[in-house]
């Protein structure tokens, strides 16, 4: 008889009941089976060792379901911020929920805040979002914008937790988009978020790009002309949220309004911009293929979904087309669109279907 | 409190919360992080339609999931529990003759959020007590794969810690 597959074998390790007699009368008998049995029972238990977590004392059910059902109102620091911030890093920090809350955030600030993640990509005034699937080992590799020249933050957003809708509209001049009708399983008052304008210039060095490029053995292309010393003006918000949180503090539902990011340049045209940060070495080329691939005019929003977490799709929302996105574990979903310069985004813990119904009954 | 959360939510809340923590715990080696991601799934879990029945699987899945994304997105903290276990020992003897560091303990969680995602996921499950019948059910593959499974993902594991010992 032949072998037993290194499935069954394996199975032999933890559940010899459920191998079929023939195949453990085999195995005890044949030798070549003894040892590769051995092999695979020394695997399983250095993985079962490596796994094993330290502290034995039991899980305390009570404390949880009461953390779970009865945590107070008042929530950890909401881990969201409606408009960018100068550093991916500081928002990332500041997450206490990782899964949801980061994600939530996620969705929400990858269109705007990508004008501070990846400074370079949005040369323009954002009219519509596309997005562009992109790998952790791809966002890895993006170059720094900051080793292409000089990136100076002129204004902070400075987001701030805000007593109401219209204590935010005061701040910002933005009204808080109301949601008609709640989904199922979302309760409560939400927390309002404000912040102000992002402001950043940026100046191109032609030295330093070279240095930069230099220093990953590339070469770099030709700078066109007058993009040497020429400055970019980049623009995002002011935004406001409105935040649904369960008593735990996880957030379920987001609905925010950010100022579309804008870009505005000290006279090279955007197209000489675009081609040339899309010829910069150390681009990943699928990258920077859909980004060639997006619409000409300089109103596309590239927006990075990483791919292995997330399926993006697209629907209708009163006539705009939004950007759906949906983890691959089916938890979280996002939706978000440009109408008018303004981007709204819907995100929580619930199917596409619930965000879009919200998405759809804004007012 | 949502009061329109499903009726079930405590009881089943109850009786798996324990397995869940258990389950995560595997993936991120730290018991409070384990219960962060145990209340994110059962929120998740509250406002699904997941049949009763198969709760405890959907449970189980998700929070190997939810883990493992923390882990993979790199945005998992460091926790009390490793700072203390720094400072007190390096090497923790274990089942066996098993001895493990801890960064071999942190390389094959790195390496676990590197796998595919359904080996990943079938190996945290049996390592943390279900049978090859619920890991089976829990995927919705069919149970004589589930042995064929964990092997290789064992196997990639024990390949990542051979290949850095040798490099040493």
């Amino acid at each position: 008889m032949r072998h037993p597959t290194e499935g069954v074998l394996r199975r032999l390790v933890d559940e010899p009941a459920g191998v079929s007699d023939a195949d453990r009368a085999h195995v005890a008998g044949c030798d070549t089976c003894l040892r590769a049995l051995d092999e695979i029972r020394a695997d399983a238990e250095l993985v079962g060792a490596a796994l094993a977590t330290s502290g034995s004392s039991a899980v305390d059910t009570d404390a949880a379901w009461a953390r779970f059902s009865t945590a107070p109102a008042s929530a950890p620091a909401p881990v969201f911020r409606p408009a960018p911030t100068a550093a991916p890093a500081r928002w990332r920090t500041a997450v206490r929920r990782p899964a949801v809350a980061a994600l939530g955030a996620t969705v929400l600030l990858a269109g705007a805040g990508v004008a501070a993640a990846n400074d370079w990509l949005p040369i323009f005034q954002a009219e519509q979002i596309d997005p562009i699937a992109v790998t952790s080992a791809d966002l890895v590799q993006i170059p720094d914008l900051s080793a292409y020249g000089d990136l100076q933050v002129v204004r902070e957003p400075e987001p701030e937790q805000v007593a109401d809708a219209a204590a935010a509209e005061e701040r910002t001049g933005l009204a808080v988009p109301e949601v008609g009708e709640l989904p199922e399983g979302v309760t409560g008052d939400p927390t309002y978020q404000a912040a102000g304008v992002l402001e950043a210039t940026f100046t191109f060095s032609a030295a330093k790009a070279a240095q930069a490029a230099a220093a990953e053995g590339e070469v770099l292309p030709p700078t066109p002309a007058g993009l040497d010393g020429s400055r970019l003006r980049l623009q995002a918000g002011p935004g406001v949220a409105a935040m649904w949180a369960q008593p735990t503090g996880v957030p379920t539902l987001v609905v925010a309004r950010v100022g579309a990011p804008t870009v505005a340049s000290s006279g090279v045209p955007f197209e000489t911009v675009r081609d040339h940060l899309l010829s910069l070495p150390g681009l990943p080329e699928n990258v920077a293929q859909q980004l060639r691939g997006l619409a000409a005019d300089a109103g596309t929003l590239p927006l990075p979904v990483p791919a292995e977490l997330v399926t993006s799709s697209t629907a209708d929302v009163d006539g705009a087309e939004a950007t759906v996105l949906t983890s691959r574990d089916g938890l979280f979903a996002g939706v978000v669109w440009v109408e008018d310069g303004v981007m709204t985004g819907v995100a929580g813990t619930l199917s596409a279907d619930e965000l879009l119904q919200v998405a759809r009954g804004l007012r | 409190m949502a009061t329109s959360v499903r009726p079930d939510l405590e009881d089943v809340f109850r009786r798996e919360y324990s397995r869940v923590v258990g389950v995560a715990a595997r993936v991120l080696g730290s018991r409070d992080q384990a219960e962060d991601v145990a209340q994110e799934v059962f929120l998740s879990f509250g406002r699904s339609r997941v049949p009763a029945g198969e709760a405890g699987g959907w449970l189980s899945v998700a929070a190997a999931h939810t883990a493992l994304n923390l882990i993979r997105s790199g945005r998992r903290r460091a926790s009390r529990e490793e700072t203390v276990a720094a400072a007190d020992t390096a090497v923790v003897p274990d089942v066996a003759d098993t001895v493990l560091t801890r960064e071999e303990r942190s390389r094959v969680r790195a390496a676990l959020a590197t796998l595919p995602r359904t080996q990943a996921v079938a190996l945290v499950l049996r390592h943390s007590g279900l049978s090859y019948a619920e890991v089976a059910a829990a995927l919705d593959l069919s149970p004589g794969s589930i042995g064929t499974t964990v092997r290789r993902a064992e196997a990639a594991l024990r390949e990542e810690l051979n290949r850095h010992a040798s490099s040493d």
